[in-house]
């Protein structure tokens, strides 16, 4: 069995908060693992810098990317995934504030499996979240390469 | 016959000089002394480059005229600059061909035009030109980068905003939820009061950036049916409302020039606001529909003066309810951003609609008015580029 872990990519440390509260209310036992910028998130992925000793064979059941992060925001990092042939199928959720049709846009364009807004009101935010869980957790289907975790 | 000749010459306002085969002057007009400043005395019977101190010893005159003298060869409006020793700098259009003589003897006619004031203004016209379209350039390049400014600025108001706001709801919330047993009835109270207010905080950013939207993306250009938006967006407002009593009457076949996604914005807002400012109102009556009233009568309250437009190749439309209505005197608030006439607790909003709809309409060359009376009913007219079927 495959520890189901999700990784949060979030430079807003109150965002990071409701995100955690979010998971534990829907009740679903996930392991969150965060990151606070884009450097980071790819440190992760690739099991560089301070995650060298990482195996990098275990994916992430997803990846929750918010696109504005300092030093490398989120369209690169997901633009850095897609051009990783071990990464290529990892599922992506974009959860962003933003509303620009551009930034919608982009996101498909790179690659991304599906774009969330967050809602300011809050009960609105854990449904979104939890329908996030429920999807790629549950009902997803992971590419092949993922089941194989430790 | 010389003498009529002559008079020929004498008429022409442009300076004449009559040369023979050798380019001796035989005859020059007064326009060609007063130009010049040269006597009759010292011209005629005299060679044409030895001419007030050699003044007309130009290269390539010389050259020209000996083509005539020798080959008759016509040269018509050679443009000569020449550096006058007595009257400066002159640009000339000359002109000289091979005439006859009473006596048929050939004779050369060399006409010349002095261009100088023309050249100088065409100078002055192009350097004119030159600074105005650097200007222009300039100007372009600022507006484009405050376009680019207020693009940025937009994207930090939808993102950087919402976060905060997020996070007051969200605390709140969970204080409510999970810290309920340490606050008494006035502190849950307060809390959701903040919840409530960030939750209108956050449409306000919202209607903002919609609003700011709307002024800076691009604009198609087509016939839209207006009956069938308007059709269209009340279908909606039912769906929504299903237990409201509202008669709509909307007239077929209204179209008009435009964007279609504009101008859906615009009937949502305008049959919106019709179909909430009804809600008090046991049966409510909405309308929509061209109208006949002249454009020029209802200037007076036309929310915001766009200049004179004339009515002509503009079809005129209204929506009018017996809602709540509005009292005139505040007519000219109507149409600002964020300017509401009605308490938010009695019917809800955010006060941008009817900014956006002027906005919309501005932006399509028309314009929009109202026109109410306090609990019987508003009218708003408006005004768009005809929708001609041909």
């Amino acid at each position: 069995m495959s520890r189901k872990v999700i990784l949060l990519v979030e430079d807003n440390r109150d965002d990071e908060e409701l995100a955690l509260i979010a998971f534990q209310k829907s009740n679903l036992a996930n392991e969150v693992v965060v990151v606070r910028d884009g450097e980071e998130a790819l440190d992760y992925l690739f099991a560089t810098g301070p995650y060298a000793s990482r195996n990098p064979e275990v994916l992430p059941q997803v990846v929750l990317l918010d696109l504005k992060l300092p030093k490398i925001d989120g369209l690169e990092v997901l633009q850095r995934i897609r051009g990783e042939p071990r990464l290529r199928r990892l599922p992506v959720v974009i959860l962003t504030s933003s509303r620009e049709e551009q930034d919608l846009m982009e996101s498909y364009d790179l690659g991304a499996n599906s774009y969330v807004r967050k809602p300011v009101d809050f009960a609105d935010f854990v449904e979104a979240v939890r329908n996030l869980q429920l999807y790629w957790l549950v009902l997803n289907e992971p590419p092949p390469q993922l089941e194989n975790g430790p | 016959m010389r003498a009529f000749a002559q008079s020929i010459v004498e008429t022409v306002r442009h300076p004449l000089l009559i040369l023979d085969l050798d380019l001796r002057v035989s005859s020059a007009n007064r326009p060609f002394f007063q130009t010049f400043q040269v006597k009759p005395e010292e011209t005629e019977g005299r060679l044409v480059f030895d001419l007030g101190e050699g003044q007309w010893d130009i290269a390539s005159l010389r050259e020209l005229l000996q083509r005539v003298a020798d080959r008759n060869h016509p040269f018509e409006e050679v443009e000569v600059r020449h550096q006058f020793p007595r009257i400066g700098l002159k640009v000339m259009l000359l002109s000289g061909r091979a005439i006859f003589h009473e006596d048929r003897t050939p004779m050369i006619l060399l006409a010349i035009e002095d261009v100088t004031e023309r050249r100088q203004a065409q100078a002055e016209q192009r350097l004119l030109n030159a600074r105005l379209e650097a200007m222009v350039r300039q100007r372009t390049a600022q507006l484009e980068s405050s376009n680019k400014e207020m693009e940025a600025f937009c994207y930090s108001v939808s993102h950087d905003l919402r976060a905060p706001l997020r996070a007051i709801d969200g605390f709140s919330q969970e204080l409510l939820h999970n810290y309920s047993h340490c606050l008494d009835e006035t502190g849950q109270h307060y809390l959701r009061r903040v919840r409530a207010a960030s939750q209108r905080m956050a449409e306000l950013i919202d209607d903002l950036l919609q609003l700011s939207r709307l002024s800076r993306g691009e604009m198609r250009r087509q016939r839209v049916d207006l009956s069938g938006l308007a059709a269209a967006v009340v279908a909606e407002l039912t769906r929504r409302d299903p237990d409201r009593q509202v008669e709509v009457v909307i007239e077929p076949n209204l179209a008009a020039w435009g964007d279609p996604n504009l101008l859906r914005v615009v009937l949502e807002n305008l049959l919106e606001n019709a179909w909430k400012f009804t809600s008090k109102k046991e049966q409510a009556h909405i309308a929509f529909r061209m109208a006949e009233k002249p454009i020029a009568e209802s200037q007076a309250t036309e929310s915001q003066a766009t200049g004179s437009q004339k009515a002509e190749g503009q079809a005129a439309f209204l929506v009018r309810d017996n809602g709540a209505g509005f009292d005139m005197r505040y007519v000219d608030k109507l149409f600002g951003a964020f300017q509401r006439l009605h308490k938010e607790t009695e019917y809800p909003g955010t006060g941008i609609g009817l900014a956006t709809v002027q906005r919309i309409l501005h932006r399509h060359g028309g314009r929009v008015w109202a026109e109410g009376t306090l609990n019987q009913g508003a009218t708003f007219y408006f005004t768009l580029p005809e929708g001609a079927d041909t």
